[in-house]
């Protein structure tokens, strides 16, 4: 055996790092790819994790440290997949790596330079809330701890390079193709949400004060764009009454996803929670079509949200909002549980639950991997219940999200499935390449 | 086979002189002929056009109206009622090609049973020299096909058997706001426990205006306009008939031209210069226009302007439409109203009468005829030869082509009323507003309440027109107010119908709360090719 067996992930997020780090542990070469500057995906946008209330980044840092340090992984951030040719034991891949024009041994992600940017982008990490420069770190948190240049929307006045104390930024930089030999590859691509904005009645995109679900994690985090201040977005204000609207585009045959997301309910009772906790004395309502609390707790939380916070749980998908001549916001909804038609009135704030779905890339993933997809876009198995994690191509294994709608629990989970199967198929390879 | 005929005549008398004095011609032994039958009404101001229409309907030949002499009249002005509202049925009587001699109106006191007797003489004589109704003696009216699609077929074919119960429809419904008795959800939840016949006695079945707007924002696509249509269609089967609005005259009006043998003659209404053709590569569809005129002429709009605003545009472009001299209902009303036996007919008949012409483009103002022409005779008969432009789409292609010009400008602030059928229905959104932007001088101001979101005129079909339509008639009157428009477009003759109805009526809000002049698209561009100083309207506003 001449070289150590190796692993290719694709996605950074908690289900790839979770992969990861079980490889990592078990010996064998792990390499993490990544299409953002950083990796800890929408596990790192969360301001807290359902039902136990963690901080989200505050449980997931260690391990994104632990990634990055440990010598068995190699993190391929701001990268895509190429090509792959070959089968199990034996993917030779190719990889793109896009230029950071910011040397990676030299930068100590001091930030001086983003202090010195004149250029101002909407942050993507803050779901566009926020401001960026163009030279930039996505979250405090990033790992790699590296700044990456913005090309697009670098003007190149390199003001940067000038206050750079390392001499970091290097606009010579170029783009780089890395071949890898790997025995097994696992996905974990995550998800992407809805935009609501096509769903007219809602209002997003035309009014403020209607925020989907990530951008209000983002909106509510201490990291976030207002320092987690709970304000009215479209003024400023203190709002006093907040409602959450379920299934926005999910459960839907015609806009959206047809399917459940699985995760709205709970993080929409976790947000309410958040809600009540920042400032107790705002209302908190939430639409919903079927309560799905099917987890271990997730019950016991909802019933905790109603009982100690106060929430108020209607069962309805509201016909509309409409907006009283730029103040408050009316709800008009059915009350399906009494059958009345009422209006909920003055509401500041309302945060839409968007269906999540499997990324648009994966199609071209899919492609370059000789795998196959659902007709919703999620990476399909050979055995939804006895081979939940084997793709149907040999050696190559999913979790997460992207292979269907879970919460983070099921997505580590998975995750930990995968890499077994991964681990599983490599030393089978290495008996057989002994034999 | 003209000695055969005996013609029958209908006659509407009045309890207290017409029917008298028929009483006395018969104590009095006068002989007279016995083509007639006689019904009794209390006034003749009680007899409505529908009586009139529905006695032809149904094989009539002649119908005759007596009523008190002017100034008897035992409630008044009963009979002077009823001379407005003959002389209107004689006018629809003409436009079908009946005839309005076919019509008869005759003051009779109860002391002149020798008049009557001699009316009766001398109209028998007249039908008798001019033949039988050209609408064949027996009656055209079909018994309705039963609908044998069961109810859950029903339900898996419009997507309502996946109904998640979240209320999205009843709560952006209309109606259900005014009147929480009826709502979307609950009709497919009834439906859905296999109630059938709690859904088709339902009178909630009759109160959907089918504006769409569920559909539009139901996340399962459920087609309620498509469920209650076939619903009502086997209600209809059933013998279960919904609340017509003026009294079904519109109905009657359709099921007429449903007839093969009606020979209409709609085309007095063009204009002296216009050219037009019999066949051509466009043709207009003109839609009920002509009728409308005449049934609608007491709420200050004159819809036969929309028709020929329309020819003065399309000759101005260079364009001469053709024309169907027979062209019959769309059936539109019909359909949604659950006739599906007479919808059928017409279908066949205009998709056949069209394909005659050649042409390969249909241009209609109407957005019902437009999304029947389009989306129901397809499939009903199969894709047709001929491509269907709402007007507003085709007057888009041909200013950007050039081809109309404005030679003004205008001057006037507008907002425009998002039609269900056109909008909702078909997606046209975009072309109306752009014919409109095109006008120099007009500016375009979008009420609240628009595109997808935009509220029904509050009566479709002719269904139902009550309290509800009322209100959401002012309603959306009170909100094209809002925006300080000069004029509201509507590119729908019945939207402009609607709210001018209750323009013209006497309502529970403040005149100047609501009052705004409504305006059709193509009277509005044919206003535009005109004008070469801004309008006298505008200014007379201004005042």
């Amino acid at each position: 055996m001449s070289e150590k067996p190796s692993v290719l992930v694709i996605g950074g997020g908690i289900a790839g790092i979770q992969a990861s780090l079980d490889l990592a542990g078990r010996g064998f070469q792990v390499y993490v790819l990544e299409e953002t500057p950083t990796i800890g995906g929408r596990m790192a946008q969360l301001d807290k994790t359902f039902p136990t209330m963690d901080c989200s980044i505050c449980i997931l840092a260690p391990k994104m440290m632990e990634c990055y340090r440990h010598p068995n992984i190699k993190l391929l951030t701001y990268s895509q997949l190429k090509e792959v040719k070959g089968a199990v034991g034996n993917f030779r891949v190719k990889i793109h790596q896009k230029p950071r024009y910011v040397d990676g041994t030299k930068c100590t992600g001091c930030g001086v330079c983003a202090e010195h940017c004149p250029v101002e982008v909407p942050n993507e990490f803050d779901m566009g809330l926020g401001m960026r420069k163009a030279i930039y770190m996505p979250m405090p948190q990033a790992v790699p701890r590296l700044m990456t240049v913005d090309k697009e929307n670098c003007i190149e006045c390199k003001l940067c390079t000038k206050m750079c104390r390392a001499g970091a930024v290097d606009f010579q930089q170029q783009p780089q193709d890395i071949d890898l030999k790997v025995g097994a590859i696992i996905i974990a691509t995550g998800f992407d949400q809805y935009d609501p904005s096509e769903i007219v009645e809602y209002g997003y995109k035309k009014n403020k004060n209607v925020l989907t679900a990530l951008e209000f994690e983002r909106w509510v985090c201490a990291s976030g764009p207002v320092a987690g201040h709970l304000l009215r977005p479209a003024d400023g204000g203190i709002p006093k009454r907040i409602a959450f609207i379920q299934c926005v585009g999910s459960r839907s045959s015609k806009l959206g996803a047809p399917f459940c997301s699985s995760v709205c309910c709970m993080y929409a009772t976790k947000e309410a929670l958040i809600i009540r906790e920042h400032t107790p004395d705002v209302q908190v309502y939430i639409f919903y079509n079927e309560l799905r609390a099917f987890g271990k707790g997730f019950q016991e939380f909802v019933n905790r949200a109603k009982s100690e916070y106060g929430v108020k749980y209607i069962r309805s998908r509201p016909g509309e909002i409409r907006e009283d001549y730029g103040k408050s916001l009316t709800i008009w909804y059915d009350d399906t549980l009494t059958r009345e038609i009422k209006s909920l009135e003055d509401v500041d704030l309302v945060v839409l639950c968007p269906a999540l779905f499997p990324r648009e890339g994966n199609r071209k993933l899919a492609g370059i991997l000789g795998i196959e997809l659902d007709n919703c876009g999620f990476f399909k198995v050979v055995h939804p219940l006895l081979a939940p994690v084997d793709t149907t191509v040999p050696g190559i294994y999913v979790c997460g999200y992207c292979q269907s709608p879970k919460d983070i629990p099921d997505s580590v989970a998975q995750a930990s499935a995968a890499a077994a199967r991964a681990a599983e198929a490599l030393t089978l390879v290495q008996v057989q390449s002994m034999e | 086979m003209l000695s055969e005929y005996e013609p029958r005549i209908v006659g509407f008398l009045c309890n207290w002189c017409g029917y008298a004095g028929a009483d006395l011609a018969g104590t009095s032994r006068l002989s007279y002929p016995t083509n007639i039958r006689i019904i009794r009404v209390m006034c003749s101001g009680r007899v409505e056009p529908v009586f009139i229409l529905s006695a032809f309907e149904n094989g009539a030949d002649g119908v005759l109206v007596a009523g008190c002499h002017p100034g008897d009249c035992h409630y008044r002005s009963g009979n002077q009622h009823a001379e407005k509202r003959i002389e209107k049925t004689k006018k629809l009587l003409d436009l079908l090609g009946i005839g309005s001699d076919r019509l008869r109106l005759e003051w009779i006191s109860a002391a002149e049973g020798e008049k009557f007797a001699s009316v009766i003489k001398d109209f028998t004589e007249k039908l008798r020299v001019k033949g039988p109704s050209p609408l064949g003696k027996e009656p055209k009216r079909a018994l309705q096909p039963s609908v044998k699609e069961p109810i859950h077929d029903i339900l898996k074919r419009t997507k309502a058997l996946y109904c998640q119960e979240c209320g999205k429809c009843s709560s952006s419904c209309p109606i259900t706001r005014l009147d929480p008795a009826y709502s979307p959800r609950l009709a497919v939840e009834k439906a859905l426990m296999g109630l059938e016949d709690a859904v088709l006695t339902d009178k909630g079945l009759w109160s959907c205006l089918t504006c769409y707007l569920c559909r539009q924002r139901c996340p399962l696509d459920i087609e309620y306009d498509e469920l209650i249509k076939t619903c009502r269609a086997k209600a209809t089967a059933s013998g279960i008939a919904g609340n017509c609005s003026h009294e079904g005259v519109l109905y009657s009006l359709s099921r007429l031209m449903s007839n093969s043998e009606t020979s209409q003659n709609r085309m007095d209404w063009i204009a002296q210069g216009v050219e037009i053709g019999k066949s051509g590569d466009v043709l207009y569809f003109v839609g009920c226009l002509p009728y409308f005129n005449v049934v609608f002429d007491d709420i200050n709009v004159k819809h036969i302007e929309i028709a020929q605003s329309m020819l003065k545009i399309l000759n101005a472009a260079g364009i001469k439409p053709a024309l169907l001299e027979n062209e019959r209902c769309c059936g539109h009303d019909l359909s949604f109203a659950g006739d599906r036996e007479s919808f059928e007919r017409l279908a066949r008949m205009n998709v056949a009468a069209i394909n005659e012409t050649h042409a390969s483009t249909v241009v209609t103002t109407c957005p019902e005829c437009y999304r029947t022409l389009k989306t129901d005779y397809a499939e009903l008969v199969g894709q047709p030869e001929f491509e269907v432009m709402h007007a507003s789409e085709f007057l888009t292609n041909l200013i950007e082509a050039g081809k109309i010009k404005f030679p003004g400008k205008l001057g006037m602030k507008v907002t425009y009323q998002d039609p269900c059928r056109l909008g909702r229905h078909m997606g046209v959104y975009d072309p109306p507003r752009k014919v409109i932007a095109s006008i120099p001088g007009v500016e375009l101001v979008d009420m609240q309440r628009s595109r997808e979101s935009a509220l029904c005129c509050g009566v479709s079909a002719w269904m139902g027109c009550g309290r509800h339509s009322k209100q959401m008639q002012i309603e959306r009157l009170t909100e094209a107010k809002g925006t300080a428009a000069d004029l509201l477009v509507t590119a729908c003759p019945k939207c402009q119908i609607h709210l001018n109805c209750a323009l013209s009526e006497k309502l529970p809000v403040k005149k100047e709360e609501v009052a705004i002049e409504t305006c059709d698209l193509s009277v509005l561009v044919a206003r535009a090719l005109n004008q070469t100083q801004p309008l006298n309207m505008v200014e007379m506003n201004k005042k």
